[in-house]
């Protein structure tokens, strides 16, 4: 299949539907408007259906909803909205359910700013909602791998039974870049869900619940969960290399938008006689520790960069412990840095 | 002779004002301004009548008309912050008559407004009284905080449709039944103007928007919402009316209506709600007279126009509005 | 290979569009492309950009701070932008809604008036397109011909409207060849 310039949201939608999704609730906010109006004007010509729901209250109910009644669904939104979501991904989390929920980033607290952020990284990554939880976290860097990372959030959801968000920002949803579909899902050849709301015709009757009252049963239900994240740390780590080698001057560590600018950056600081290099993850949980510590081993500085205050940096020192010194540069409330600013940030760092 | 004074630089080339003269006084310039609009000037001077329907209509305050000597006055209420909305939005309209209402009950320096998320999200700049940034659609939430805490404030909201009427309807039910007395001002423009064109609750049947692109049809959304006729069948005495500001007629029955609602709540009489049509016109792809004429023909047919309810009389009957 | 172009103008005027067209004219020519809008309450009523950027590798940053070429279609644009255009770069400004001149003198400069020309092809609205034309013109990125054909297929839905734009994006393209 040929190339086609799509917008990151619409890429998004399409990816969805590729991966055999039909169902889609969500409420307007920008900047990912275009992905509710995509599943508007796409789902009902491969007979799926779209719902604008009155809120994100509201539709992350509906998630709880149809992924109960075993059906593939996700939806989208942007920070408050996902804030405003928190209750159906605590009861998703609980309840063990499939859902995929896209998040493309903008600056906060509060309402914030409309503009690209990564100040979310410790909402989707360490729970968000209430209760004992995690929810997988995959971070696309391209309009492509925005494409591709959905429709392996289709399959890890599933895989796991668990809550996945594609973490993006407002530059990854509002930008064009050529994309194609690698591959594509029919519906009807999905596994069937043995434990979804289905109509108990021939079975006994099944439950969706996140209920526990007998504190013995609910803390058995924990540590059931608990052994699932256990999985996912063990199977699905992933991350990206680029530039790395023996005896670097100084190793970026980005996510996401940050992650190509800082290619940028490094371009730049090799005619400038440095060798930098990127250690870029791409599940930000589980978050590939051990990957990111072998790596850092080679070079002489280590430098974070995140559209915030600094979020992603904590997990950073965490794996490469205390005696390593962790640089840090970020921009927020929707300010993006420039590959200059990152050169600049490095050759300071190297003095 | 009385003449039009055109703020030029506040000016978004709607041409509003030349499409409202009764007597054709106005043309566009080809002058372009600062923000590179075409803007009105008298092209027939000699036959203003002094009608101020230019000053009345002008979306962004830009317009005053001396006549004998004597000019319009800018409301106090508002501060001189050039509004952000698109050129011939009537948000700014609503503004002004939210803020000459302020005035003219004298209550600028204790009135308390709370700005809602949507196009309007920004009110809180143009006000020039204290003001309240809400969470989508919690507006009255809010307000109810704000009025409880301090009953001698004047509490009013501003919201939009899909704050008002989807995500927070919860919110505007229950303070409308609890009586709260605040005071909320409703813009309902069927659509979703700041997120870019979605379908809103009171989108009409068959309207296009973007997330109903081949128009809004009952069968998945529903039908439009009419809030006023929704909320005067509670049982909690209110001030429920639904006003438009397509012409000049309208403009001065919506300025009364909106006085009215703020005066019940400086007499501790009752809620009051106040909705108020109006045209979005980049959200519906229009140019700014089309969209008036659009929601004249449109809109106003689904929802009519008038006072559905009152503190004196309750639910005024339809033959009596 | 590597040029990143700042297009800007306020809502309505199309410059969204022609950026669109610019990053298929780069894909076309088998480059590596972005192409990026500034969004938010900037775009209401207010001036409107992209920023497209052609490149023969992978392209890092999408944004960019000092542009090879810059599209004003209205003056708010020129004063935001004129400033950060690389020395040598190309500057189209449309004279139809730009009262003054370009102070830089270390870049190309293109003027044109390019609602009137719109007007004289037969659509008012086609004025982005005399402006893409001529800065097709004064780069030399790619021949006239290219940029038609993509333009052909983006309105494949409304053929009606390809004529007119056709002559649009000529009459700049040859405007900027005079130059």
């Amino acid at each position: 299949m040929a190339k086609k310039l799509m917008k990151g949201c619409e890429a998004i939608g399409e990816a969805a539907i590729k991966a055999g999704c039909r169902l889609f609730f969500g409420y307007p906010i920008t900047p990912q408007n275009e992905i509710p109006e995509y599943m508007s004007a796409r789902l009902p010509q491969v007979g799926g259906v779209y719902v604008q729901a009155e809120s994100e209250v509201s539709a992350s109910n509906m998630l709880y909803g149809a992924a109960g009644a075993g059906c593939r669904c996700f939806t989208s939104s942007s920070s408050p909205g996902i804030s405003l979501m928190q209750e159906g991904i605590s009861y998703i989390a609980g309840a063990e359910l499939p859902v995929v929920f896209i998040n493309i980033m903008r600056g906060g607290p509060g309402l914030g700013g409309i503009l690209p952020s990564q100040s979310d990284y410790f909402q989707a990554t360490k729970g968000g909602g209430h209760g004992d939880y995690r929810c997988l976290v995959l971070a696309p860097s391209t309009v492509q791998e925005a494409a591709d990372l959905v429709q392996l959030a289709f399959d890890l959801a599933d895989k796991y039974r668990n809550p996945v968000y594609v973490l993006g920002d407002g530059l990854i949803g509002q930008m064009m870049e050529p994309v194609e579909f690698k591959r594509t899902v029919n519906p009807e050849d999905l596994p069937e869900k043995t434990w979804a709301s289905t109509g108990a015709k021939g079975r006994k009757p099944n439950i969706i619940n996140s209920l526990y009252l007998d504190p013995e049963d609910l803390e058995k239900h924990n540590w059931k969960l608990k052994k699932k994240y256990e999985e996912m740390e063990k199977n699905e780590k992933r991350w990206e290399e680029f530039n790395i080698e023996e005896n670097l001057d100084v190793l970026f560590v980005a996510y996401g938008t940050v992650a190509r600018i800082a290619k940028t950056a490094i371009e730049d600081l090799r005619s400038k006689g440095v060798t930098a290099g990127l250690f870029r993850p791409i599940t930000l949980y589980p978050f590939p520790g051990e990957a990111l510590y072998s790596v850092a081993q080679k070079s002489k500085k280590v430098l974070v960069s995140e559209l915030s205050t600094g979020q992603m940096i904590e997990d950073v020192r965490y794996h490469l412990g205390k005696d390593r010194e962790v640089a840090f540069y970020g921009r927020v409330g929707g300010m993006v840095m420039t590959p200059e600013e990152l050169v600049d940030e490095a050759l300071k760092l190297l003095k | 002779m009385p003449a039009v004074i055109v703020e030029k630089d506040r000016c978004k080339g709607c041409t509003l004002c030349v499409n409202i003269c009764p007597e054709n006084v106005l043309a566009m310039s080809k002058e372009i301004n600062s923000k590179g609009y075409f803007f009105p000037f008298m092209q027939n001077p000699e036959a203003c009548t002094g009608c101020r329907h230019c000053a009345l209509i002008c979306p962004d305050v830009a317009i005053q008309v001396e006549v004998k000597g004597k000019v319009n006055q800018k409301p106090s209420a508002l501060t001189e912050k050039p509004f952000h909305y698109c050129p011939g939005c009537h948000h700014g309209i609503v503004h002004r008559l939210v803020a000459e209402a302020i005035d003219a009950l004298g209550i600028g320096e204790r009135a308390v407004g709370v700005a809602p998320v949507g196009c309007s999200v920004l009110a809180y700049d143009y006000f020039n009284v204290d003001m309240h940034e809400a969470s989508h659609g919690r507006a009255p939430a809010v307000a109810t905080g704000i009025k409880r805490g301090r009953p001698n404030l004047i509490v009013f909201t501003y919201q939009g449709d899909g704050d008002l009427a989807s995500i927070g309807i919860a919110e505007t039910i229950h303070a409308a039944n609890r009586g709260e007395k605040i005071t909320v001002i409703f813009i309902n423009n069927a659509i979703y103007g700041m997120t870019g064109g979605q379908m809103a609750p009171t989108t009409l049947v068959g309207q296009v928007a973007t997330t109903c692109p081949l128009g809004r049809d009952p069968n998945l959304a529903g039908y439009p919402i009419r809030v006023s006729e929704l909320l005067k069948e509670l049982k909690t005495p209110a001030y429920i009316a639904r006003v438009a500001v397509y012409d000049a007629k309208n403009i001065l029955q919506a300025k009364q209506a909106i006085k009215k609602a703020f005066d019940y709540q400086v007499k501790g009489i009752c809620y009051s709600f106040v909705e108020v049509l109006s045209a979005c016109p980049t959200g519906w792809g229009m140019n700014p007279p089309d969209a008036s004429k659009w929601l004249k023909e449109n809109m106003v047919p689904y929802y009519p126009l008038g006072e559905f309810k009152t503190p004196e009389k309750g639910v005024v009957k339809e033959t009596e509005r | 290979m590597y040029k990143e172009i700042i297009l800007a103008g306020f809502g309505g005027q199309g410059v969204l569009l022609i950026g669109k067209l610019l990053a298929k004219l780069g894909l076309e020519m088998g480059n590596e492309v972005t192409w990026m809008p500034a969004y938010g309450p900037e775009m209401r009523g207010g001036t409107c950009n992209c920023t497209v950027v052609i490149s023969d590798k992978p392209v890092g940053s999408p944004m960019s701070k000092h542009p090879h070429g810059l599209i004003a279609l209205n003056l708010p644009s020129l004063d935001k932008f004129e400033d950060f255009v690389r020395k040598d770069g190309v500057i189209v400004i449309n004279t139809s809604l730009i009262n003054r001149k370009v102070k830089r003198n270390d870049v190309k400069v293109v003027e044109v008036p390019a609602n009137e020309i719109a007007i004289e092809c037969g659509s008012a609205k086609a004025g982005n397109m005399v402006a893409l034309g001529a800065f097709i013109g004064a780069t030399g990125l790619s021949d006239l011909e290219m940029v038609k054909e993509i333009l052909s297929k983006s309105l494949a839905s409304k053929p009606q409207l390809i004529e007119v734009n056709h002559k649009a994006l000529t009459r700049g393209y040859e405007l900027a060849k005079g130059v």
